[in-house]
């Protein structure tokens, strides 16, 4: 185990989505998420959107597909890929990311503890996420906990 | 749905999902890019001990599902989950959620959590919505 205390501060390369309506389609369905704001600019224009929004958890999209896939970041930081499990996953939502929209993302390492679990020692590494339009507002942030076990 | 209208200790109605099936987990893989073989490939699986896992994310958007079904989905403003167990195809996932506390700035809080046919719990989870005064 080398020590991981380090990594806090670590700025990932910033990164880029284009935000595609088949896209949002796609992770409904792939979640059996029938919500039609998803499907169609009417239904979503009735519910007061501008156009059709992205299911809560479409940022995980963003960050896949436009930014280091996993891994790419295992490599950046440093964890056994099969030592890894999602800890805890933290979604702050500021305004309405719409298809068509092209998000930026820029991603830093926030926090790092050493815990003693029942099944041994784990480090519990976090990252913040922060997602921004193209009108250069903030959009989003997400904060999300990796589990290395030792 | 207004402010007004929400009671702390409310339940939600419950969300019941279809058991989770190998090709969903494929297409879940390609719909959020998460290519980790353990959700895919059953050798993988088998090599590490666990036989096929589903996305964790997969289980979190069933539970988003859960709160942009209870609140309109342009109210929601924060939505957190912990992992608790890993889920298996078969499993058939059902969202239960409750409000937990009503804020003063015209913001409710509330709990939500995915559990199995078991009554295993594998995410549980709050949401902060924002709604509108009457």
């Amino acid at each position: 185990m080398s020590d991981k205390q380090q990594l806090i501060g670590l700025e990932l390369e910033p990164y880029h989505f284009d935000v595609e309506k088949g896209k949002i389609k796609e992770l409904a369905m792939a979640i059996g998420d029938d919500n039609p704001i998803y499907f169609s600019e009417d239904a979503a224009k009735k519910e007061g959107f501008e156009g059709i929004p992205i299911p809560l958890t479409f940022l995980q999209a963003i960050d896949l597909w436009g930014g280091y896939t996993f891994d790419k970041k295992v490599e950046v930081l440093d964890i056994n890929p099969v030592k890894v499990l999602h800890g805890e996953q933290e979604y702050e939502i500021i305004g309405d990311i719409y298809a068509g929209d092209h998000v930026t993302v820029t991603s830093k390492v926030i926090d790092v503890r050493v815990k003693e679990g029942a099944s041994g020692g784990m480090n519990l590494i976090t990252t913040e996420n922060i997602y921004t339009n193209q009108h250069d507002k903030k959009v989003a942030i997400a904060r999300s906990t990796t589990i290395e076990r030792h | 749905m207004f402010y007004e209208d929400i009671e702390v200790g409310e339940q939600l109605p419950v969300i019941e999902k279809d058991p989770i099936t190998r090709v969903q987990l494929v297409k879940y893989a390609g719909a959020s890019g998460d290519f980790n073989p353990l959700h895919t490939d059953e050798d993988v699986g088998e090599q590490a001990g666990t036989g096929l896992i589903a996305h964790g994310m997969l289980i979190m958007g069933m539970a988003a599902e859960g709160v942009t079904t209870w609140m309109p989905r342009k109210n929601v403003k924060k939505f957190n989950v912990r992992f608790q167990k890993m889920t298996y195809p078969g499993d058939k996932i059902r969202v239960e959620g409750s409000i937990l506390e009503k804020k003063d700035d015209h913001r409710v809080v509330g709990e939500v959590q995915a559990v199995n046919q078991d009554g295993e719990v594998k995410v549980k989870g709050k949401f902060e919505c924002e709604l509108p005064a009457k």
